[in-house]
């Protein structure tokens, strides 16, 4: 087996990729924005290439044109794959924490915490402004992922499969609480909070759009960070602390980090499932590579995934729009099945 | 474990039994009465037995009790008494603390079957509803079931709660896109599919009570069979159990129970899960004991849950089925650190 | 309950080397009954040391201790270099301590040369990832270890006998004075056991290490270690060169065992024996 690398061994700066990796990296890329150049062409307006791009670029067609593609499909679109590749971010991190191949914000309870706490605030305080969901939302996660790390850590450590049966029941619970919220709620505010809970990007606007970009710029320098301290703990917490890594600091960063991906991507567009569960396992068999470019690797496939979903979603029903929640959903749980399949769930219980 | 020949038990034993039933169905009668008793209106107790036994419908009261708070009070023992039931009975077999209709994917398999031939297929007649429900709440558990199989460790109290939240998320997406796709058809069953006891036709209830007696019995008659079970596989076809016939039997039972319980309120989760932990706290592990005791408490619960249901945030009514989760889940959390 | 081959001239090494790791009066665990309580010990420098006790007795908890993943958390202090390691900065100690924990486990589909790489880690940083030097350390270990024709097979696909000598380049990877190492030997076959001790004995007698091994077998521990350290109930009972620690009454104090102790005749080593207690007609044979 011999494995093509880019490497430079000398020098204050050195590095060694695999090529493949690399190379995926590029193909995702390109996938991205065919998905982006074909979103922006369907719809009820169906616009061709040409016509994006000019919208785009110079002097839109019509009038029309420039408010679709401006105003409600690039936005839309940038929304979709800025919070696939938060979500599948916050996965690969969770499943690096917790040594398990099967942590998912959604799957554990902390999308339901930061879909709780954001569905409070519509119904019971409609007044606040918007640009403050992403705070309670990240508030909302913070403390079921405190809670669940609580529970499961009562009984000799917490980087086992109880976690994830406690993030089950975690979920049912505070889902249930959602629930009764909404029926408590005025009906028009409990109809919006519903609709931004299906999972659904087709409100996403500018404003999302910004806010995500910030998250991202503040994230990213947190996530190369990540990328060392999560080589070492895919070995274990004994073998990390062997290799100089601060473990308990270290994996309190980590989930903190995951949980903040998660909760703001929720924000956003409402907790999509099972993106944070399957695009990092689709990265890993895409390429074997070390973190850092797995990283990258699960944020594109995680954004491709979402794009493709909302782009199904809204055309192959139309006039209907499946919310992207549903349609990640319907893709996901075969993927999950798969990985209750392979992974070796007994030793880790 | 008892493991005492079951055809002579102690006198005392038996007298235990008979006052435990005594007090189990008193409190049952109890909440029955409580339950009709509460409401938009709150009637006195003593209105109700009145209501019950000297019926006048020149009385208004009367003839609220009689046609709206009756028909909601039964509904509620008789699902509590079937998922009850399909619980204890799903835990004394697959030896399981976590197994439940709910967990197991069971409810959703149902609701989902319910929910295609009522909105796709146009099948509304309530003759049909429990058949239908029935065809999924098999189809959802042998999904599962084949999942948690084929992993590696096998049918792990994990591997199938994993696949059976992997069913009801995919069901549950396949049933919100119908949904969408055709608003108007399944505007009626929105509320059903929270789990909810208010609304339902009495017709409905009538067309499930064959199947719901049918499954009470069935599972009355294997109680003493899962006992056995309970050691294990080989050691109870050491005691003469055929296992293969006694597994068979209680799927039956449990999926015409599971069937009855949702043609009449939709999903309604963790039920199954709670009461018959509770029952064996108090009873111990004789199934001869557990399966009619679960029957009778979880009837009990439903209707104290319907009750909170309809008292926390009145005026509003909340759906049953949330007041249960709300209850359950964190059982369910508590079982995980104490059982596994 | 200590020996007098205890702290006779310590610390005991044949090179009069000082020792470098050592635990000053460390109580470890909470509350009334701690795991270990109120130990010292010295360990002797480029030498293998092993620790053996029943089950329960502490030892891997000791170890732990040495490796700074538990907190020395009734009082005492254990020192590294004379620095106190639960205090030196985690990275610096990476550079002269490693450890191999008991049954790690590999990511999933890495394969034998990504796992022992891994040993560099302490050695990398953001922008240096992977350099010249990482590169020669990596071929060396899996050289010492024997590993270099698994380099490119997966490790979940190896024997355990195979994995555990992939584990141990790792570490040796990791290029430090003191190894570490928690029950390597375990679960596996006898044969492997003396392929492994042989290879951990080279390390320390060639390469100069210091290396610390929890295990099981008495008799391989007689065989291949140099210094022993016998503990029970959370206490040192006995500690130093192997023929004098491996004794009969040592064995009965440490782990209730009747035994006789031989000495291999072609070694020279110490062989523990069980007695086994024949029924009578049989013994009167």
């Amino acid at each position: 087996m011999i494995v093509a690398v880019w490497e430079r061994l000398d020098g204050p700066v050195t590095f060694r990729l695999p090529l493949r990796g690399v190379a995926i990296l590029a193909g995702l890329s390109a996938g991205i924005v065919a998905v982006m150049a074909v979103s922006l062409m369907s719809g009820s307006f169906p616009l061709d290439l040409r016509g994006v791009l000019a919208s785009l670029f110079s002097e839109a067609p019509s009038d029309t044109a420039e408010t679709v593609v401006w105003e409600f499909r690039f936005p839309r679109t940038l929304a979709a794959f800025m919070t696939g590749a938060l979500f599948a971010l916050s996965g690969a991190i969770l499943q690096n924490v917790t040594r398990n191949p099967l942590a998912d914000p959604s799957l554990v309870g902390v999308s339901q915490g930061a879909g709780f706490a954001v569905v409070a605030i519509i119904i019971a305080f409609p007044d606040v402004n918007i640009a403050w969901r992403p705070v309670f939302a990240f508030a909302g996660a913070l403390a079921v992922a405190a809670l669940i790390q609580w529970i499961a850590m009562q009984r000799t450590g917490g980087a086992t499969m109880r976690f994830i049966l406690t993030g089950i029941g975690v979920a049912a619970f505070i889902s249930a609480g959602t629930n009764a919220l909404l029926t408590y709620g005025d009906i028009d505010r409990a109809l919006a909070a519903l609709g931004w809970l299906a999972g659904s990007i087709h409100a996403a606007g500018w404003g999302d759009v910004r806010s995500l970009v910030v998250c991202l710029v503040v994230m990213i320098p947190a996530l190369i960070w990540a990328s060392r301290p999560m080589g070492a703990l895919r070995f274990g917490p004994e073998v990390a602390t062997g290799f100089g890594v601060a473990v308990r600091r270290d994996r309190l960063v980590l989930i903190t980090l995951s949980v903040a991906l998660a909760a703001f991507a929720v924000a956003a567009v409402g907790p999509l499932g099972f993106i944070g569960l399957v695009a990092p396992h689709i990265a890993r068999r895409l390429a074997r590579t070390g973190v850092g470019l797995h990283l990258a690797l699960s944020a594109a496939t995680g954004a491709l995934m979402v794009g493709f979903a909302d782009l199904l979603g809204r055309t192959l029903f139309a006039p209907v729009q499946i919310p992207a929640g549903l349609v990640t959903a319907v893709i996901g749980v075969p993927v999950f099945v798969a990985l209750i399949l392979r992974s070796q769930a007994r030793s880790q219980l | 474990m008892t493991t005492a020949p079951a055809s002579a038990p102690s006198p005392a034993f038996t007298l235990a039994r008979g006052g435990g039933a005594v007090i189990a169905l008193g409190t049952l009668a109890l909440a029955f009465a409580w339950h009709i008793a509460v409401g938009a209106k709150t009637i006195p107790l003593g209105a109700v037995f009145t209501a019950l036994f000297r019926y006048d419908p020149q009385v208004f009261d009367h003839v609220v009790i009689r046609d709206l708070r009756l028909p909601r009070a039964i509904f509620g023992v008789l699902v509590g008494a079937a998922l009850s039931t399909a619980g204890a009975l799903m835990q004394g077999v697959t030896r399981n603390p976590l197994a439940e209709p709910g967990l197991l994917g069971l409810l959703s398999g149902a609701s989902f079957a319910v929910v295609m031939a009522v909105g796709v297929f146009d099948l509304a007649a309530p003759a049909w509803l429990p058949l239908i429900a029935a065809v999924g709440a098999l189809g959802a558990a042998s999904v599962v079931w084949l999942i948690a199989i084929s992993a590696p460790g096998g049918a792990t109290p994990l591997t199938l709660i994993l696949s059976g939240a992997a069913v009801t998320a995919f069901l549950a997406a396949l049933i919100s896109i119908a949904n969408l796709i055709d608003e108007d058809s399944f505007e009626s069953l929105r509320v059903w599919l929270t789990g909810t006891l208010a609304g339902r036709p009495v017709e409905v209830m009538l067309w499930t009570l064959p199947w719901l007696a049918a499954g009470l019995i069935l599972s009355l008659t294997v109680a003493r069979q899962v006992t056995a079970l309970a050691m294990g596989d080989e050691t109870a076809t050491g005691l003469g159990v055929d296992v293969t016939r006694l597994k068979t039997l209680v799927l039956i039972a449990v999926v015409a129970l599971t069937a009855s319980a949702v043609s009449i309120a939709g999903p309604m989760g963790f039920v199954g899960l709670v009461v018959p932990h509770v029952v064996r706290l108090i009873a111990g592990y004789d199934y001869r004991v557990i399966v009619p005791l679960s029957a009778i408490l979880g009837a009990t619960f439903l209707l104290l849950a319907d009750i909170a249901a309809r008292l926390v945030l009145a005026p509003v009514e909340v759906s049953t089925g949330i007041v249960t989760a709300l209850l359950g889940a964190p059982f369910f959390v508590w079982l995980i650190r104490a059982r596994l | 309950m200590q020996t007098e081959y205890e702290t006779a001239d310590a610390p005991q090494v044949p090179g009069g080397h000082p020792a470098r790791l050592s635990a000053r009066g460390i109580t470890l665990g909470y509350g009334a009954e701690p795991i270990i309580c109120d130990l010292s010990l010295d360990i002797p420098t480029a030498e293998l040391t092993a620790i053996v006790g029943p089950n329960g007795c502490g030892k891997s908890t000791l170890l732990k201790a040495f490796a700074r993943v538990l907190p020395v958390s009734g009082g005492g202090v254990i020192e590294l270099d004379g620095r106190p390691v639960h205090e030196t900065p985690t990275r610096e100690v990476a550079k002269k301590l490693a450890l191999l924990p008991q049954g790690p486990i590999a990511p999933e589909g890495l394969t034998v040369r990504e796992l022992v790489s891994q040993g560099r880690f302490p050695y990398q940083s953001l922008v240096r990832q992977w350099s010249r030097e990482d590169a020669r350390a990596v071929t060396e270990a899996m050289a010492a270890a024997n590993v270099t024709d698994l380099a490119d097979r997966r490790v979940s696909e190896l024997s355990g006998g195979q994995r555990q000598r992939c584990w141990i380049a790792m570490v040796l990877a990791q290029e430090t004075d003191l190894l570490l190492l928690d029950e390597p030997t375990t679960f596996l076959d006898l044969k492997v056991q003396v392929e492994l001790m042989t290879l951990l004995r080279d390390v320390a007698h060639d390469q100069g290490r210091t290396l610390v091994v929890v295990m099981h077998e008495l008799n391989v521990a007689a065989a291949f270690a140099d210094s022993l350290v016998m503990m029970r109930d959370g206490s040192i009972t006995a500690q130093g060169p192997v023929d004098h620690v491996f004794t009969a009454e040592n064995l009965d104090q440490v782990f209730g065992l009747d035994a006789a102790v031989l000495n291999d005749p072609e070694s020279g080593r110490p062989v523990c024996v069980p007695r086994v207690s024949l029924r009578p007609d049989i013994a009167a044979q």
